[in-house]
């Protein structure tokens, strides 16, 4: 069983490896082997671990665990661990073709993977800035990919600004080094409980260490790398980025809050402010985009905005709405922008006013979009009305209740926009794309509603939370859904499709790279001074 | 070496960060952050007149061999990330025609 968490890591490295030596197009198959052999040890290793609960915990190389390597699982990171395999395999069959000029970027996809894995699964403070560092290089190249102007300056906006985040992550690191002698989270979190108020160095730690997550997750004041880069990406390489690298932020957010349990520091308010700010302005600006790759990338900012606002609770139950959002996310977002490549690569445009008819040209993609669509802004039967329901629980009434129904306005008001490019007539498009790509959109879909329906057995069975107080079958929740749409679509007709100047100047925004940078200075010592005084 | 002398070394490469208009002189202005905190790392790590941390008899006051292992690594990763950054710098001097973050991200989103 041991080897199964190192085989996770190094069976896509290899295989990506083995692909780009060869350079063959038969070789190319090997990603979906490495991707089935992955798979089955990701299997086989959560049912021994759901039965015994053992061998979590490794330790290599006979080093004492204060300075060794090591690697550690539980049920969230194997949770993860599903959900980025689950990924990968949508990606995989998204951009399967037997050209042979694809190993390059199937290297780089399984390298990827590798390094994902390797993230999730690591318990030192050093190996989690190892693979954060990989992992940006890796996904500035994959960016990069499409060989443009614009995918070249993504990439290095993003390669440069994540860079210093982790800089400010390594500076963590550092201090933690320095005041417990390892780095080890295991053994920090335990020690955590013994560190007093006084002990600045650990609180300016734990500042930088959130600081420099918070450029990965992309929160408020950094964000602006995001629809930069997801924007002019691949499609597939930004459904890859929103629905999964992004998630390594926030997976990193848990590990690190978990570990600071022991301390008791008072975050949580302060992560709702930032996640709400997030949500609000990711939606404002989706709000004005007219590019759809645009306006999705904004919506991941926003919903990653939501996912902050549900796990930053001090209330269990609801914090774990936030983490079924994840998923959910995951889900819709990857659909819908798979979906939005296709129509995109068809159509030739990536403009929504000049994509129109695109029920009658492509029906079977069109149908998979409005599932997205429908999970997205939180209709009921679809997933993301489950846990938008849960982080809306026990907070009814509230300022952040208002908070969250307004980005719900929002989201519904963008995505009727978005649901403009379904009328029209029927046009004559491109080429007929091969049966394999519809594959991943119908099983996104599916799942898609699958977790809008069986959410009870399978929260149950993955973390063990009863969800039955989340009801489906609730005239209030129609309701509810149907005066979004209807605010949603008032707001569309009278303010965003008249396209005042405002929006204009809105749409025109755009953050150079020195006051991205000046930003997240500030946006440091904000952090420093709300938790140190 | 004081720590506050190479913290100072991250505050300048922060500084260049959040002014500096161009971009080589961003890919630099990062290198210079991480090697202050490179310097920063060792010099925690770090025992005046301490021996090296090799197996042998007789040493005394060993320094902390663990700041040094990693640094190593972050080394390499640093040149990795301004490897990467020069040459999209030239791939972008390419298509653009100027090393000038204004002038690259201009006309950014939409037209």
């Amino acid at each position: 069983m041991i080897f199964i968490p190192v085989g996770l890591i190094f069976i896509p490295i290899l295989s990506g490896v083995i692909i780009y030596l060869f350079k063959h197009r038969y070789v190319n198959y090997l990603s979906i082997v490495a991707q089935l052999l992955v798979t089955i040890l990701v299997i086989v290793y959560y049912v021994t671990f759901k039965e015994s609960y053992s061998d979590t915990y490794i330790v290599f190389g006979l080093w004492d665990e204060r300075i060794g390597i090591s690697l550690y699982n539980d049920a969230l990171s194997l949770s993860f661990v599903m959900l980025s395999v689950f990924i990968w395999w949508m990606v995989l069959l998204y951009t399967l073709q037997t050209k042979e000029e694809d190993y390059n970027f199937l290297f780089f996809l399984l390298f990827l993977e590798g390094v994902f894995l390797g993230l999730l699964q690591s318990n030192d403070l050093f190996n989690m800035f190892v693979f954060l560092e990989l992992t940006t290089l890796l996904v500035t190249i994959l960016i990069a990919f499409t060989k443009t102007g614009e995918s070249f300056r993504a990439a290095l906006y993003y390669l440069l600004l994540n860079t210093s985040g982790v800089l400010a992550f390594l500076l963590g690191i550092i201090l933690i080094y320095n005041s417990f002698g390892t780095i080890n989270v295991q053994i920090v979190g335990s020690m955590m409980s013994s560190v007093y108020d006084g002990q600045i160095l650990i609180k300016f730690a734990f500042v930088l260490m959130l600081a420099g997550i918070s450029v990965k997750t992309a929160l408020f004041p950094v964000f602006t790398w995001l629809p930069r880069a997801h924007g002019v990406a691949h499609s597939a390489i930004s459904a890859l980025l929103s629905g999964l690298i992004v998630k390594g932020g926030i997976y990193m957010f848990l590990r690190i809050t978990t570990m600071y349990e022991g301390a008791s520091f008072a975050y949580h308010d302060f992560f709702f402010v930032i996640g709400g700010l997030t949500a609000l302005i990711g939606v404002v600006f989706a709000l004005s985009q007219k590019d759809i790759k645009q306006v999705l990338a904004y919506h991941t900012v926003s919903q990653v905005g939501i996912i902050m606002m549900g796990i930053s609770n001090i209330n269990q139950e609801i914090a774990y709405g936030g983490l079924l959002h994840v998923f959910n996310h995951a889900f819709f977002k990857s659909l819908l922008f798979l979906g939005a490549g296709i129509i995109v690569a068809q159509y030739g445009t990536k403009k929504i006013h000049d994509l129109r008819g695109v029920f009658k040209t492509m029906p079977f993609v069109s149908v998979f979009m409005i599932v997205g669509m429908l999970s997205i802004t939180g209709a009921p039967f679809f997933n993301g009305f489950i846990s938008k329901s849960v982080i809306k629980y026990g907070i009814e009434g509230n300022i952040r209740y208002w908070i969250l129904y307004a980005v719900n306005i929002g989201t519904a008001t963008s995505f009727l926009k978005l649901s403009q490019i379904f009328f029209g007539q029927k046009k004559q498009v491109g080429e007929k794309q091969i049966i394999v790509h519809y594959v991943p959109l119908m099983t996104l879909s599916f799942v898609c509603i699958i977790f809008g329906l069986m959410y009870i057995p399978i929260s149950d069975g993955f973390f063990g939370i009863d969800l039955t107080y989340v009801k489906i079958l609730k005239l209030s929740s129609f309701v509810d859904y149907g005066v979004t749409l209807l605010i949603g679509y008032m707001i569309y007709v009278f303010v965003v499709k008249k396209d005042y100047i405002f929006i204009k100047r809105l749409r025109m925004f755009n953050l150079s790279f020195d006051k991205a940078n000046y930003l997240f200075i500030i946006y440091i010592v904000v952090m420093t001074l709300y938790f140190i005084s | 070496m004081n720590p506050l002398l190479t913290f100072l070394v991250v505050l300048i490469g922060l500084y260049g960060l959040s002014t500096s208009k161009n971009i080589i002189k961003s890919v630099f202005c990062v290198t210079i952050t991480e090697a202050g905190v490179i310097l920063l790392f060792l010099n925690l790590g770090n025992l005046e007149g301490g021996s090296i941390p090799i197996f042998a008899e007789g040493l005394v006051n060993i320094v902390d061999p663990l700041p040094q292992a990693l640094m190593i690594t972050t080394i390499v990763i640093g040149s990795t990330v301004t490897a990467l950054a020069l040459m999209l710098c030239i791939k972008i001097f390419h298509h653009y025609g100027s090393v000038e973050w204004d002038v690259v991200l201009r006309d950014g989103g939409e037209e």
